[in-house]
C-alpha cells in the first residue's frame, strides 16, 4: 500500500513536471557530414518559431542502413525517437513492421496543406497503403556530370548527350583522343538498386506488377534496361570502382562522364574547384511517360503519445516547408521537394547555381524509390546488385538477357506469395 | 549394554557421516564459488546460444512484434542457397590457405630469427607489428596497397610484367587477397608461438644427434625440431583454424563479400543477413551451422592436444 502510493507520487510529479515545462521531441537523422549545418538552422529557426518545444537531437545514424537497423532494435525496447529521418527506400519495412504512425489525421487538421507547397508526387513518396506514412525532407535524382575540360580536348562540339546512344558516341570519341582518363562511370553501385530503377524508370516501367507478387522487370523495357547497362559498361569499357573511386576519380579530373546523384554536386564541385570546368545535364533517354526514381529522405513520426506526436509534427511540418525546406537546398546538393520552397523561397538561390538547378527542372519526373515489399525485402536488392556486378565485373556482359532471367527467378522466388 | 560390534558399526558410521558432512561441504563451496562463473556463462553465452537455436525455427525478423515456428523451413531454404554453398567453400578455401601458409611462414620466421645472434628482439618485434595492429586499420592500408593506379603491389607486379587489376574487386583474385592478408596478419603470432616452442627443445638431444652421426641441419630439422614441436604445431593450427573461420574484418572493409559473392565467407553472410536484410532467423541458422563447426575444431584440439601429441 505505502509502496504503491510511493509509486503514485512519482507518478504525479512527473506528470505535473511534464505539462509545466516544454514538450520535449528526439529526432534522429542520417549522414551527420551532409546534414549536420542543416539541422543545426531549421532547429534555431524552429525554436523561435515554437518556443513551447524543445528539439533534443539523437546522435546522427552513419547510414540509412544503420538508421532502419536502430529503429528496428529500438522498436523492441520501445525506445525509438519521436521522429526518424529515413531513407525513402528505408519507409516501407516501418510501415509493414507497424512502427512508424500514419499521418493522416494530422493533415485533414491541415486548413492550407496543398498551399504550403505539399504536392501529391511529393507526398507519393512516403504513402504506403493508401495513407501518408513519411515526408519527403531533402530529395536527389540522378543526373549527368561532364568534365567539360575532356570533352574540349577530345573535339566534342555537339550538345551534350541527350541519349545513351549518344553517351557512347561520346566514350569513343573521348578513348579515341588518347587521353589518360577512363571515358565514363554509371552509378550501378548506388544504394538500393537506384541506378537500375532509374533505367526502368525512364521507360515507366516498374518493378512489381501491381498485385507486388510478380516481377515486371522481365518484359521488354527491363531487357532494354538490361541491355543499355551491359552496352555501357562494354562500349564505354567502364571501370569497376567502388563508390569512393569513382567519385574521388571523377573530381580528380580522371573520368570524363559521371552518372550519379544530385545529392553529391557539393562535393564534386568542391573537389574539382580549379582543377577542370565541371557542368551538369539532364539524365539521357528519359522518355516522355518516364521519370526517376528519387532519392533522399523522408522524416517519420514514431510517437506514440498524443502530445509529443502533435509536437513532432509541428517539427516535421517546420522541417519540409517554407524556410526549413529552403535550408535544405541553401546548405546540401538535395532539393527539397516542397513546390512552394523552390519556387517561392529559391528561385534566385537557383539563378546562381544553375548546376544545382538541373535537378530541379527534373522535379516533374520524380517517382517513387521503390523498396521490394516482404521480409526478403531487401536481400531482394542485393540479388539485384550481384546480378549487375556480373556485368560490370566483365564476367557476363556479353550475356544481359541471360543475366535477367536469372535475376528474375531468383527474385520471384524472394517474393511474398499473396499481396499484403 | 553394546558389544564391541555395535560400538564398532556406531563408531564407522560416526566417521562416515563427518566425512561425508566435510564431503558436502567441500562440495557446497565449490559451488558457490563456481556459481558467478557458471551463471554468467549462462547468462552471456549458453543462453544466447540456446535463443539463437530456437529463433532459426521461426520466422522472426528484427523489429517485428510477433513469430510463428516454421520448423526445418528456414534450413530448407539454407541448402538451396547458393550464396551459403559460395560461403562455406569460400571459408574452406580460406582456411586451407591461411593455415600452412601462416604455419610455414611462421615456422620458418622463428627458425631464420633464432639463427642470428644480432638483432634477435628487433625482428621478433618487426614480424609481431602485424599482430598488435588494428586488423581494420591495417586493412585500410592494404586497400591503398592493392589499389590499381597507384597502389604499391600493383606497380611492383608491373615491374616484373604483371597486368596491374583492381585485386579486390575482380572474382578470381579477390579471396586470395584477403587470405594473403590473413597470412601477413597471423604470421607474427605463429612465429611467437614457435619460438617459444623452439627454447623448449632441449639442447642435449642436438648434442645426442650430432653424437649419431647427424651432420645437415636438414636433418636436424627433420629428425629433432619438427617432431619434438609437433604439439606447438597441432596448437597453432587449431587457433589459427579457429581464428580463420571468424574472418569478418577484412572482408567488410575491404570486399563486402563482393564481387558477386567472390569473397563471401560464413561469418559475413551471418552479418548481412542478421544486420542488413534483417532475416534474423535465416542469420540464426547461419549462426548453428558455424557453430557446429567450431565446436568441432575445438573437439579436435580437445582429443588431439590432451591426448600428448608428443615426444617428451
Amino acid at each position: 500500500m505505502k509502496f504503491r502510493s510511493i509509486i503514485g507520487a512519482v507518478a504525479l510529479t512527473a506528470l505535473t513536471a511534464g505539462t509545466a515545462s516544454a514538450t520535449e521531441i528526439e529526432v534522429q537523422y542520417p549522414y551527420a557530414h551532409l546534414f549536420a549545418e542543416t539541422y543545426k538552422q531549421i532547429i534555431a529557426e524552429f525554436n523561435k518559431a515554437h518556443p513551447g518545444i524543445t528539439v533534443k537531437m539523437r546522435a546522427p545514424y552513419e547510414s540509412y542502413e544503420d538508421g532502419s537497423q536502430k529503429v528496428l532494435k529500438e522498436a523492441i525496447t520501445r525506445k525509438t525517437p519521436d521522429i526518424t529521418f529515413q531513407g525513402l527506400n528505408r519507409q516501407r519495412i516501418l510501415v509493414e513492421k507497424g512502427i512508424a504512425q500514419s499521418l493522416e489525421g494530422f493533415i485533414a487538421k491541415e486548413a492550407d496543406f496543398e498551399k504550403d507547397g505539399y504536392h501529391k508526387a511529393m507526398l507519393d513518396l512516403g504513402t504506403f497503403n493508401g495513407k501518408v506514412h513519411g515526408i519527403p525532407f531533402s530529395v536527389s535524382l540522378p543526373i549527368a556530370y561532364y568534365n567539360m575540360d575532356v570533352l574540349k580536348k577530345a573535339g566534342w562540339s555537339k550538345p551534350l548527350p541527350k541519349t545513351w546512344d549518344e553517351v557512347i558516341e561520346l566514350c569513343q570519341v573521348i578513348a579515341k583522343s588518347g587521353q589518360d582518363v577512363d571515358t565514363m562511370f554509371w552509378g550501378w553501385n548506388i544504394t538500393g538498386n537506384w541506378f537500375w530503377q532509374a533505367l526502368n524508370w525512364s521507360r515507366n516501367n516498374s518493378m512489381l506488377d501491381k498485385t507486388e507478387t510478380k516481377v515486371n522487370f522481365n518484359n521488354e523495357h527491363g531487357k532494354w534496361a538490361m541491355r543499355t547497362f551491359a552496352k555501357l559498361v562494354k562500349e564505354c569499357k567502364m571501370p569497376n570502382y567502388n563508390l569512393k573511386e569513382a567519385m574521388g576519380n571523377f573530381s580528380a579530373g580522371k573520368i570524363g562522364m559521371y552518372f550519379w546523384s544530385i545529392s553529391a554536386l557539393q562535393r564534386v564541385t568542391n573537389d574539382s574547384a580549379g582543377k577542370f570546368t565541371l557542368k551538369t545535364g539532364p539524365y539521357p533517354s528519359v522518355d516522355s511517360s518516364g521519370g526517376l526514381p528519387a532519392g533522399g529522405n523522408a522524416g517519420m513520426l514514431l510517437a506514440k503519445d498524443p502530445e509529443r506526436a502533435a509536437a513532432a509534427w509541428k517539427f516535421l511540418k517546420f522541417a519540409t516547408s517554407g524556410r526549413g525546406a529552403a535550408i535544405v537546398a541553401e546548405t546540401t546538393g538535395y532539393m527539397p521537394p516542397n513546390k512552394k520552397a523552390n519556387e517561392v523561397y529559391l528561385k534566385d538561390f537557383y539563378a546562381q547555381n544553375p548546376n544545382k538547378f538541373t535537378a530541379v527542372a527534373q522535379l516533374p519526373l520524380l517517382r517513387e524509390w521503390y523498396a521490394f515489399p516482404g521480409k526478403n525485402g531487401l536481400k531482394i536488392t542485393k540479388v539485384i546488385e550481384d546480378a549487375m556486378q556480373s556485368i560490370v565485373t566483365g564476367e557476363r556482359v556479353d550475356e544481359p538477357d541471360q543475366v535477367l532471367e536469372e535475376m528474375t527467378e531468383k527474385v520471384q522466388k524472394l517474393l511474398p506469395k499473396t499481396s499484403s | 549394554m553394546s558389544t564391541p560390534e555395535a560400538i564398532y558399526a556406531d563408531e564407522a558410521a560416526r566417521v562416515s557421516t563427518s566425512a561425508a558432512r566435510a564431503r558436502a561441504r567441500y562440495q557446497l563451496i565449490a559451488t558457490l564459488l563456481s556459481a558467478p562463473a557458471v551463471i554468467l556463462m549462462f547468462l552471456l553465452l549458453i543462453g544466447p546460444v540456446i535463443a539463437v537455436f530456437l529463433l532459426s525455427f521461426t520466422d522472426w525478423s528484427l523489429g517485428d512484434a510477433e513469430f510463428n515456428w516454421v520448423g526445418m523451413a528456414t534450413y530448407d531454404e539454407m541448402v538451396e542457397d547458393d550464396i551459403f554453398w559460395k560461403a562455406i567453400t569460400n571459408t574452406l578455401i580460406y582456411v586451407g590457405i591461411v593455415i600452412p601458409g601462416s604455419i610455414i611462414l611462421g615456422l620458418g620466421a622463428a627458425l631464420l630469427i633464432e639463427s642470428v645472434t644480432v638483432g634477435r628482439s628487433l625482428w621478433r618485434a618487426i614480424y609481431f607489428l602485424p599482430v598488435m595492429s588494428t586488423l581494420i586499420a591495417m586493412a585500410v592500408v592494404w586497400e591503398f596497397m592493392l589499389n590499381a593506379k597507384f597502389g604499391m603491389v600493383s606497380q611492383v607486379l608491373g615491374f616484373f610484367g604483371v597486368e596491374a587489376k583492381s585485386w579486390l574487386q575482380e572474382p578470381d583474385t579477390a579471396l586470395p587477397a584477403l587470405c594473403l592478408i590473413a597470412i601477413w596478419q597471423a604470421l607474427g603470432f605463429n612465429m611467437v608461438l614457435f619460438m617459444a616452442g623452439l627454447t623448449s627443445i632441449p639442447r642435449e638431444l642436438y648434442n645426442a644427434a650430432e653424437v649419431d652421426g647427424v651432420r645437415s641441419a636438414w636433418d636436424r630439422f627433420w629428425l629433432v625440431t619438427w617432431p619434438l614441436l609437433t604439439p606447438v604445431t597441432m596448437f597453432v593450427a587449431i587457433i589459427t583454424a579457429i581464428r580463420s573461420f571468424q574472418v569478418f574484418d577484412t572482408v567488410h572493409v575491404l570486399t563486402k563479400g563482393g564481387p558477386d559473392n567472390a569473397s563471401m565467407v560464413l561469418v559475413y553472410q551471418i552479418y548481412q543477413e542478421g544486420f542488413e536484410f534483417f532475416r534474423s532467423s535465416y542469420a540464426s541458422a547461419l549462426t548453428m551451422v558455424f557453430l557446429a563447426f567450431i565446436f568441432l575444431l575445438t573437439l579436435v584440439k580437445v582429443f588431439a592436444i590432451e591426448r600428448k601429441l608428443h615426444y617428451q
